[in-house]
């Protein structure tokens, strides 16, 4: 998998407003971003996660997220360095591309 | 076939296949693993795969690394009647007409596009894997410089012909996303996987660094040039996974890479490669102020025409390290615009070595000479490496400074052109009123001086990253700043080049300055003289930067006048004769030769401050000047 040292400040100042800019908000009380992702119906949203679930374990890197019917939450931190990595930068660009393409 | 799926199946069914299924895979997992049952089932699988083959191909051009291009057999479209294309076409690997027609949906789609969006991204893709250029001309059967034309600057080519090459994409991204697929697998199938080639020739592609790889290397090799087997292998790793993380990929699956993966070889390579070019940079740097070569000294004779004057008595004490005595009286050369290249040459030399007027003389030979050059300082070649290594990287220049000069002196012919194409010009510039006459130097004179500037243009992408320490001594500043201003007033020539120049006229003003040097990306030679030089000269540095709309619509001769003009504009901003140039010159190769010829503008370094530059500056002037009067001495 990518490189799993926290991000630094620079690196966050770097990467980080392109994910917010489409959606991706810091979690409060711990170093990991989160977004909601809403479907047209549990197929999509499924066959989201689906194609999100393979990808993850291309990476080697898995997301913690939550499924109730079309919405999906995702939130994504590395376990390894207790914090943001590449490695959920990766991940979360690969989610965007996947989310994009289905809506 | 209608499919019975559901509509989560269908979604699931997608899913893998974008995430690099192929449909053998899918097909003999579900004859082996059975737990599905009934064979019905798969048949419906199958037959859903078919009919599902439309839905994502919205999603290809936007899927990255060709994830979505899961597609499996290759496409016989032997029957399209696209005769151009007989080797991909001949390809065996079409398992399934509805996997031919599913590719073939996805290449009509593509052609609908606009073809310079798709070129872009096939263009990337190529990048982003390191796929020669060859590989696609192989298959396709594409003209490569047509292929090449299109890919870079858009030039138009045929619907047929685009259609091979988005089936080559297709095809490719399926190769390349199953080799991944399977790389942590270990799986070969004869499908070409294990080789991106079709085995057509039975033949891997040729091994290429990868910009990510390189940047590790060289900072490896920054901390260390002679890294141990333990550490060889560390960067192995390191390299690997940057490789695969550029294209997408887990570095779990780096053998996905095929003829691209590093391997400790390669890295052992590399590391001796670049020794062997400094100890070679470093010779040159010796040889270079051992005194008066040889060299230059036989090919000058056989020209010197006497019509300019005297010699290099004007060689202003300022200058040192004269490389050569060139004997003003070679001044013949200003004659022979043949020697544009020749000349240039040694003024670059020459003001590399901060020689003299000498510069002035047009060692004909110049362009012959690059090779004498090149023994000059000790006969050899340097490693062909060599200029890979120069252009490559940013972070090699650091230790480069001296040695580069002179490396790049011997090795880049094109930069001696460069200067010595001023040289000729410079005299006749003095003498006769034709302010044309330095860019004529460079354009008009002859045909040989256009084929000098443009390989200089060439070498000047090469010498981009390549950085100088400044050589040139402040102290000399103050002097040379007189006299350049006299001498620019005074000559037609100057004038002429301040027309010319127009750098801030043709590119905005960019502060670039300081950013120029700091990419290292800029080519560090410098050379060139005068102010309206210099501000030409920075048009010449960065040559990789990206070429600004204005700078390429600009850019004649293959210049990729840079973009940052900051310093150009400070320079204008001292030197008032600089002009504005006129659409004419502009038009031609000269101005871009003009520049060119200036040799490019040695940035000091990161910090490069206006006031630093006008130090270097006034140095590059001071030699500059020094020919000057040389010549105008006559």
């Amino acid at each position: 998998a990518g490189k799993a040292h926290r991000l630094s400040t620079e690196e966050r100042e770097q990467l980080l407003p392109n994910l917010r800019a489409v959606g991706w908000n810091e979690v409060e009380g711990r170093d990991a971003i989160f977004k909601e992702f809403h479907f047209k119906d549990f197929n999509r949203a499924f066959g989201f996660m689906a194609r999100v679930a393979l990808q993850a374990e291309k990476l080697d890197h898995h997301p913690e997220w939550f499924n109730v019917y079309n919405k999906v939450h995702i939130t994504l931190s590395t376990h390894d360095c207790g914090g943001l990595s590449e490695r959920d930068i990766n991940l979360a660009s690969f989610i965007e591309q996947v989310a994009a393409s289905l809506s | 076939m209608v499919s019975k799926l559901t509509h989560l199946q269908v979604e699931l069914l997608e899913a893998l296949l974008e995430s690099g299924l192929t449909k053998e895979t899918l097909i003999k997992a579900l004859s082996e693993a059975e737990p599905y049952g009934l064979q019905s089932e798969s048949q419906r699988a199958i037959n859903a795969l078919q009919t599902e083959k439309g839905e994502p191909c919205p999603d290809i051009p936007n899927l990255p690394n060709g994830m979505g291009e899961s597609r499996v057999s290759e496409d016989e479209t032997s029957d399209d009647g696209e005769e151009f294309t007989p080797p991909i076409m001949k390809e065996l690997e079409n398992l399934s007409p509805e996997e031919a027609a599913h590719q073939k949906a996805v290449v009509e789609r593509l052609l609908q596009e606009d073809p310079w969006r798709v070129a872009k991204m096939v263009k990337s893709y190529l990048q982003q894997h390191n796929i020669p250029q060859r590989e696609v001309v192989d298959t396709t059967g594409l003209n490569q410089s047509h292929l090449s034309q299109h890919l870079n600057k858009g030039t138009p080519m045929k619907t047929q012909k685009r259609a091979a090459l988005y089936t080559w994409y297709v095809r490719k991204q399926r190769e390349v996303a199953q080799q991944f697929t399977h790389a942590g697998q270990g799986i070969l199938t004869d499908e070409p996987m294990g080789d991106d080639l079709p085995t057509k020739k039975g033949r891997r592609n040729r091994f290429k660094w990868g910009p990510a790889s390189q940047q590790i290397l060289f900072q490896a090799y920054e901390r260390q040039k002679n890294p141990s087997k333990e550490e060889r292998e560390a960067l192995v790793e390191e390299c690997n996974r940057a490789e695969c993380i550029q294209r997408g990929v887990s570095p779990s699956q780096a053998q996905g890479l095929g003829s691209n993966l590093v391997t400790e070889v390669r890295v052992y390579n590399w590391f001796a490669n670049r020794r062997k070019e400094e100890a070679f940079r470093h010779k040159l740097a010796m040889d270079t102020f051992s005194g008066p070569q040889p060299t230059p000294a036989p090919p000058l004779t056989p020209h010197s025409s006497s019509s300019l004057q005297p010699p290099p008595a004007l060689s202003p004490s300022k200058v040192h390290g004269v490389r050569y005595n060139q004997q003003p009286a070679s001044e013949a050369e200003s004659s022979s615009s043949n020697h544009h290249g020749n000349s240039s040459m040694v003024t670059t030399q020459t003001i590399l070595q901060q020689v003299s007027p000498p510069g002035l003389e047009p060692s004909q030979n110049l362009l012959s000479t690059d090779t004498k050059l090149v023994s000059a300082p000790g006969g050899t070649l340097p490693p062909v490496s060599t200029l890979t290594a120069l252009h490559s990287l940013e972070q090699s220049p650091h230790t480069l400074s001296q040695q580069t000069q002179n490396l790049i002196m011997a090795s880049l012919p094109g930069v001696m052109a460069i200067g010595a194409g001023e040289t000729p010009s410079l005299a006749p510039a003095f003498t006769n009123t034709g302010a044309s006459t330095l860019v004529i130097g460079l354009a008009s004179t002859q045909p040989q001086s256009v084929p000098v500037i443009n390989s200089m243009g060439s070498s000047l992408t090469t010498l981009q990253p390549v950085q100088f320490s400044q050589q040139l001594h402040p102290s000399y500043q103050q002097p040379l700043m007189q006299q350049v201003q006299s001498h620019i007033n005074q000559s037609p020539f100057m004038a002429t080049m301040a027309q010319i120049q127009n750098p801030h006229a043709l590119y905005g003003p960019k502060s670039e300055v300081t950013q120029y040097t700091h990419t290292g990306l800029l080519p560090q030679t410098m050379v060139i003289t005068d102010t309206a030089n210099l501000s030409a000269l920075t048009n010449l540095t960065p040559t990789k930067q990206a070429f600004t709309p204005d700078s390429e619509t600009h850019t004649e001769s293959g210049m990729h006048t840079p973009v940052s003009q900051a310093p150009t504009i400070h320079l204008q901003n001292q030197d008032t004769t600089i002009q504005h140039l006129q659409p004419g010159p502009r038009l031609t190769s000269s101005p871009a030769v003009s520049s060119s010829s200036l040799v490019l503008y040695q940035s000091s370094d990161a910090t490069n401050s206006h006031s630093q530059l006008l130090p270097s500056t006034h140095n590059v002037i001071e030699t500059f000047i020094s020919t000057q009067m040389a010549s105008s001495t006559q």
